[in-house]
């Protein structure tokens, strides 16, 4: 990848051109699509957008001292985290990469979840401490899962590279591991019925309650960008290779949506369950089928 | 399955969000705002006494009283409607108008004294002031 190809991506597409308003629409998208399940109305269009302007426009309460800078860095970082994630996702064909930048995807889709349990600690209110031992809680169950499926998926097809990653393959085990991952959305993306972390009308906002102004309209453009970087590792890894540009292009915004689409009917037809038996399900149920995944992927018959 | 059925169907069925001024019905069990007959109230202030939320305000005078009521911040408990021992106070099961200002629903009367039961009708006064809401 040359740096004009990596500037690209990071600034135009799949990065900050295509990610940020793909966030404010998918942050939409969800909510309208379980308001219209509901029979309720739900927000205009531009709602997630006029949301962000209109917390920009706020005044944050004053906090001195490191409390007070850290509760700012945190949110920066995490859009940075969420930008660079969404750069790096392989939407086009032979648009670049490099040898295991798979492994910094993970970490740059890690990362936000890291800085929001920071965030919460570090605003030392009590709900947002109780969210960010949620979310780690949380975030230790499906993260496992979500390290062997993607793990799982790189080891059936011998690569680190994100490029060789979402090329076609024949192996079963790429669609197992692509459920995988799926099953991870939900919690990774605070979607009911795993939505314990940030549970409303029970500890407020979680790790964010203390948070308000500019910082949590770049929290809430963080929360957008990791929906655009889950739902688009899913669409990269199943959309097929198809040789134009900008119809490669469609079909990963396509698919994108679908993914949200369903997230929104799982928010819908579920209801928030307890920590407890958030992290049982993921570390019984889901993680067995993960490392079947894994496991199968080692064996000579399932190679490509 | 149940439940995605369910989601179907309401997604068939289209929102059932009302758009302004649009309202629903009131439900059966509604007491509604409360109504006041200034021709029936003997003067008592049982209704202020019982109001709980302070929507109802009683200035005893003694020639005329003030009756007033703030529907802003009444709970529709009823207490007012059974406590009046002289059935001046009723309710009517209608929602209260939308309005866009603190007190613009508030009704206020100026109810002159009536003599008690039995006492001798007083002379005659040359402009007998009514209740005005």
């Amino acid at each position: 990848m040359t740096f004009s190809t990596a500037l690209w991506r990071l600034l135009a597409f799949p990065g900050i051109l295509y990610a940020v308003p793909a966030a404010w629409v998918f942050l939409w998208l969800e909510r309208k699509a379980v308001a219209r399940m509901q029979q309720r109305v739900g927000p205009p269009f531009l709602q997630a957008f006029l949301d962000f302007v209109k917390l920009l426009g706020k005044e944050a309460p004053p906090r001195p001292g490191l409390e007070g800078k850290l509760m700012k860095a945190w949110p920066a970082l995490a859009v940075a985290a969420g930008v660079g994630a969404c750069g790096l996702l392989p939407v086009l064909p032979g648009h670049g990469g490099f040898a295991g930048d798979l492994v910094l995807l993970l970490a740059l889709l890690e990362l936000p979840s890291v800085f929001l349990i920071a965030a919460g600690f570090s605003s030392r209110s009590l709900y947002g401490q109780l969210g960010s031992a949620r979310e780690a809680v949380l975030s230790l169950s499906y993260g496992v899962l979500f390290l062997v499926a993607v793990l799982a998926i790189a080891a059936a097809q011998h690569t680190f590279r994100l490029e060789e990653l979402a090329a076609p393959s024949g192996s079963p085990l790429r669609w197992l591991g692509v459920l995988a991952i799926v099953l991870c959305l939900p919690a990774k993306l605070h979607v009911t019925p795993f939505s314990v972390p940030n549970a409303e009308q029970e500890i407020y906002a979680g790790a964010l309650t203390e948070y308000a102004g500019p910082e949590l309209a770049l929290w809430e453009l963080a929360h957008g960008l990791e929906w655009v970087a889950m739902t688009g590792l899913v669409a990269s890894l199943v959309a097929p290779r198809i040789g134009p540009a900008w119809l490669a292009a469609l079909a990963f915004a396509a698919l994108s949506l679908l993914v949200v689409l369903l997230l929104s009917v799982l928010a819908a037809a579920t209801a928030r369950v307890t920590i407890d038996r958030a992290a049982r399900f993921y570390w019984r149920t889901a993680l067995a089928m993960a490392v079947l995944c894994g496991a199968a992927s080692l064996l000579p018959g399932f190679q490509p | 399955m149940n439940a995605l059925s369910l989601l179907l169907e309401n997604l068939s069925r289209g929102a059932l969000t009302l758009r302004f001024p649009a309202r629903p019905p009131a439900p059966p069990a509604y007491r509604g705002l409360v109504k006041f007959d200034p021709e029936r109230c003997q003067g008592c202030g049982m209704c202020a006494f019982v109001c709980t939320s302070g929507s109802i305000v009683y200035r005893p005078r003694p020639k005329v009283y003030e009756w007033a009521y703030e529907p802003g911040a009444c709970t529709f408990c009823g207490r007012c409607v059974e406590a009046c021992v002289s059935h001046a106070i009723s309710m009517e099961p209608t929602r209260p108008p939308v309005y866009t200002q603190a007190g613009a629903l508030r009704t206020a009367y100026q109810v002159p004294r009536k003599p008690p039961p039995g006492a001798a009708p007083p002379p005659p006064a040359p402009s007998a002031p009514g209740g005005t809401p």
